[in-house]
């Protein structure tokens, strides 16, 4: 008996104990939050030099995850709480419109000069401007270009493609004389997640479309939706791109084209330092170029641009601070330093000239390159209902490279749930 | 012990205190955020919007799939696991070598964490990189991959198999117990007659397994239904909608939509039609006992 | 004591049941359905197992390489080298989990005892509603139930979590409980009510001794629950260093990759105290659950 009760009180006492919260610091303190590998050991070099640069503060990195819909679910319950931690935020390209008309994040005109902006790329920036203000401020960009196996097509005397038809006919080529059955023409991110929207954004773009025309209204049911669409359809129809790509994250499908198994990859630039490392098989042999275009429309923008940007929580209780630690923190230095060590791609052009960075990373140039194309996805124009659209052009997409609906169809059923949606 | 009891009422205090504050006010906000609009709180800028959620939930194809694949999920794996369940318990209620390893395996899948565990299928599920397809084509079962998770319909498939893989032993346990309640003297009774296992099985153990049976297939049907991880880390619901779970849709209306309205009426309709279910189960159950 | 004691008449029982089954001894075909069992359930654990201890290339060579050739421990390695954190998920884990399951059977143990073994009006609709309340899907709680806690400054406190856990599952600790006291045969304490016990006393020391192996049976059951939560723990837990395990690794993968060699090795890490548990405890875990047939 005594025994058993001794060992009751002991795990009371300890439960107890245990409840006893951390005591609070009471310093000046700013929480960054921002993905714990995304920006990986750039983040406490910047951090460091930041704080000393602006003296008198301390800057805790809240680790969040590297999973964008998950790092957006801890934002939405921190912000419909009013928490004013974290003070900063890395936000995707695609939430300050959302996140700015719900409230979320602080205009920050106040703190940050019109002049300081027009170092960063415009049409990145653009993401975060809503009616005249800007949100936040873009520390890192990455975008969608193809990757393909220059050794390939060197073996097979093809030209590196510019247009989706004649990437179409080389990958069926190259498939065709290798008669590997383990080898993909055309791999990229068609599972249901935002890059398959981004994916079908660059074919629409690259086939003369624009997803609002010029006076703002939905423009997707149209002659470059469908034909961009049966693309997609066509390529899978005719096993150019495998089944399995309706599974494939950005990285599913660059491990498939970095194990020798596919000769042209459409993803994001991350993939770059992986592709060329030491261990790659396919290190000698890559190489990557604009995302391609459909015949005619070589002017047309069809890099789709992704990345993140850094924003103050609207309930911070030292936006002023915070604000400066975000022009310290995406700086023309600071970019040249997330460059290097961690092959971050910066937002302010002039740094894909540095020499630091031309010589440590020649990768970031050529990426570089490709911004010229830049466009970005219509979340600024779409406010909170930004989400609500991707994942109906997600499912939509899905639903024609499923064989569901015939891409008419899939397009129509996708205006009309979106006209339903925006007033 | 027919007399009334006042401490009794004492007793439940603490535990009443945890669920009123982790339950039931949550709860209650839920429901109040239902009849909302445009409303993340039920004390700051509520606004009262009647039926409109509901009604137009009702209206959206994406629910009502999702709606269907709850159903039809819980429909197929809470039998299945049943069955499975039952033949475990058997097994794990004789005595023979090597049952602590036996027990060990019924034991580890249900104790195993359903995130991680959707993790370590969705691998082995893998169409380029993953076990069952290297084993089918090396076989020669299969000629072609086969693209579990990303078919329509082999990918409900695969999440009703994990499930089944999962749950069946939670189901042993709890009729595991219910089986080793029941008196040896009633098989002793039996086997005097001279009765064969079979019969033995039906007309002893199965009966006598009746509240044990209802236990469990209550709270796996309550599971079932409110089936939210293995969807989000196996299949993320997909191909398209085809399995996405009534908590996935909230999940979505709620952290992805940050709808909270519509959120809260999907939630709520899912939780009226998880009582109704167990209170017709219930009824069903005690009506078989009259 | 107590507990070796309850073990002796649980062992009684089942050598009564050989006794009298003797003639069912198990046959090959029993066997057969054993080692079936063994080896669906521990199939899925084992791959990921080999898969950890291959190297990147191995893990994503076509066709799949079944046995890992040459065997590394380089991913776990470079979990401790890049990720050290882990450590600390599971230490977590294992914070809030043993604190959930003392204050669930505190807690639980009492209101079952209230539910399960005295007389009084409504005791059956309080169980009705505590169980009701208890199917609300858990997804729901999250936005109200982060907010309050946010103006109790719980977030990111382990009593945060363990009053969640407590909360998510002290109502099928109860229902367990209840129906496992209402099992304990009534004649001691109305033997003990009769020399004039007081409630209180009766439970400590008379239906609290002989409902140890449900105690264990059913704090098990709740620390596994509370070790493999994921929502919740999620949302109150943001901070890096207060993660708990299944969270933790969840966050592995990054906006575009899903390293799978990192992954399944910290996978294993994780399952591992589960697996020392189902073996270790399962006698406590089954014996528990079967008590209620001692006499």
């Amino acid at each position: 008996m005594f025994r058993k009760r001794s060992l009751v009180i002991l795990m009371f006492a300890l439960s107890l104990a245990l409840m006893i919260p951390v005591a609070a610091q009471d310093d000046v303190e700013l929480t960054l939050s921002i993905g714990a590998r995304g920006f990986g050991d750039a983040a406490p070099v910047l951090i460091e030099a930041c704080e000393e640069e602006a003296g008198g503060i301390s800057v805790e990195w809240e680790r969040i995850s590297d999973v964008p819909n998950e790092s957006r679910s801890i934002y939405v319950t921190n912000f419909t709480a009013r928490n004013p931690k974290p003070d900063i935020i890395a936000v995707d390209v695609i939430w300050p419109g959302d996140f700015a008309a719900r409230g979320w994040i602080a205009p920050l005109e106040d703190y940050i000069a019109e002049d300081d902006l027009a170092d960063y790329l415009p049409g990145f920036l653009a993401a975060a401007q809503v009616g005249g203000s800007t949100y936040a401020i873009p520390l890192y960009i990455d975008g969608i270009h193809l990757f393909y196996r220059a050794d390939l097509l060197d073996k097979y005397g093809l030209d590196v493609p510019t247009t989706w038809e004649e990437l179409i006919t080389a990958a069926e080529t190259v498939v065709e004389g290798e008669a590997n059955p383990d080898l993909a023409g055309f791999v990229s991110m068609w599972a249901k997640i935002e890059g398959l929207f981004m994916n079908w954004l660059a074919f629409f773009q690259g086939a003369g479309g624009a997803f609002f025309d010029a006076d703002g209204n939905l423009n997707i049911n149209t002659e470059a939706g469908v034909k961009s669409l049966s693309t997609m359809v066509g390529m899978l129809e005719s096993g150019v791109a495998p089944e399995s790509v309706l599974t494939f994250r950005p990285n599913d499908a660059r491990v498939l084209f970095q194990q020798e198994r596919a000769v042209f990859l459409m993803v994001q630039d991350f993939v770059w330092a992986e592709l060329t490392s030491d261990e790659s098989p396919v290190k000698d042999g890559v190489a990557l170029t604009r995302v391609p275009y459909f015949e005619g429309n070589e002017d047309t923008n069809t890099t789709v641009i992704g990345g993140f940007l850094l924003a103050v929580n609207a309930n911070s209780e030292n936006p002023d601070v915070a604000a400066d630690f975000i022009k310290c923190f995406t700086s023309y230095e600071s970019q040249v330093q997330a460059a290097l060590i961690q092959g971050k791609v910066p937002t302010r052009p002039a740094v894909y000239d540095d020499e630091r960075v031309v010589e440590g990373d020649p990768g970031i140039a050529a990426l570089g390159a490709n911004f010229v194309y830049a466009f970005a996805r219509p979340s600024a124009q779409t406010g909170t209902s930004y989400p609500e659209i991707s994942e109906i052009m997600q499912t939509e997409v899905s639903a024609a490279l499923l064989g569901e609906k015939s891409p008419e169809q899939a397009l129509a059923d996708a205006e009309a749930q979106i006209l339903a949606l925006m007033p | 012990m027919k007399h009334a009891n006042r401490a009794g009422i004492y007793f439940l205090v603490p535990a009443v205190l945890i669920i009123a504050f982790v339950l039931l006010f949550p709860i209650i906000q839920t429901v109040i955020l239902s009849f909302g609009r445009n409303s993340t709180s039920i004390f700051t800028g509520y606004e009262y919007a009647g039926l409109a959620n509901y009604q137009r939930l009702l209206k959206t194809p994406r629910f009502i799939t999702s709606l269907n694949n709850t159903i039809f999920f819980t429909a197929v794996t809470v039998p299945i696991e049943l069955a499975l369940g039952i033949a475990l318990a058997l097994i794990l209620n004789r005595r023979f070598q090597g049952k602590g390893l036996v027990r060990m395996a019924v034991l580890f899948p249900w104790a195993l964490p359903t995130a991680l565990n959707a993790l370590m299928w969705r691998w082995m599920f893998n169409t380029e990189f993953g076990l069952f397809n290297s084993m089918l084509t090396d076989t020669g079962l299969a000629v072609e991959r086969v693209n579990w998770l990303g078919a329509i319909p082999t990918s409900m498939y695969a999440m009703m198999f994990v499930s089944i893989w999962k749950t069946s032993s939670f189901m042993a346990l709890l009729l595991l117990a219910g089986l080793q309640t029941i008196p040896d003297d009633l098989y002793e009774a039996g086997s005097v007659d001279g009765t064969n296992r079979l019969t033995e099985f039906r007309f002893i153990t199965l009966p006598l397994l009746r509240p044990a049976t209802l236990v469990s297939v209550l709270l796996r049907t309550m599971d079932a239904m409110r089936t939210f991880e293995l969807p989000f880390n196996l299949t993320d619901g997909g191909p398209l909608t085809s399995t996405e779970t009534l908590s996935l849709y909230a999940y979505r209306a709620i952290f992805q939509y940050v709808n909270f309205n519509l959120g809260s009426s999907a939630i709520l309709i899912q939780f009226i039609i998880i009582m109704s279910i167990s209170v017709m189960y219930i009824v069903i159950i005690r009506r078989g006992d009259m | 004591m107590i507990i070796g004691r309850r073990n002796t008449a649980g062992e009684k029982v089942e050598r009564d049941r050989l006794s009298f089954s003797g003639a069912k001894q198990a046959s090959a075909g029993f066997y057969i359905l054993a080692a079936i069992t063994v080896v669906v359930s521990f199939f899925p654990t084992v791959w990921i197992f080999l898969t950890s201890i291959k190297t990147e290339a191995d893990i994503y060579a076509w066709p799949v390489q079944y046995l890992p050739d040459p065997v590394t421990l380089e991913n776990y390695l470079n979990i401790f080298k890049e990720t050290p954190e882990l450590l600390l998920y599971i230490l977590n884990s294992f914070i809030v989990a043993t604190t959930t399951t003392a204050v669930i059977l505190a807690c639980g143990g009492l209101a079952a005892y209230s539910l399960g073994r005295l007389t009084w009006r409504g005791r059956n609709l309080v169980l009705i509603l505590i169980l009701a309340v208890s199917m609300f899907p858990p997804l729901a709680l999250l936005p109200s139930l982060f907010s309050m806690f946010l103006e109790l400054r719980l977030i990111n406190t382990y009593p945060g979590l363990v009053i969640g856990h407590t909360g998510l599952y002290i109502p099928i600790a109860i229902w367990i409980l209840t129906n496992f006291f209402k099992s304990v045969p009534s004649e001691i304490e109305d033997a003990a009510r009769v020399d004039g016990a007081s409630t209180l006393r009766i439970f400590w020391s008379i239906i609290l001794p002989l409902s140890v192996p449900g105690l264990i049976s059913t704090g098990l059951i709740v620390f596994i629950f509370s070790w493999n939560e994921f929502p919740l723990s999620l949302v109150i837990m943001s901070d890096n260093f207060m993660r708990t395990a299944p969270v933790g690794i969840s966050l592995f993968p990054g906006e575009y990759s899903f390293p799978w060699e990192i992954i399944t090795a910290a996978t294993m890490l994780t399952i591992l105290p589960i697996l020392i548990i189902s073996g270790v405890f399962q006698d406590r875990l089954i014996g528990g659950l079967t008590a209620g047939s001692g006499k």
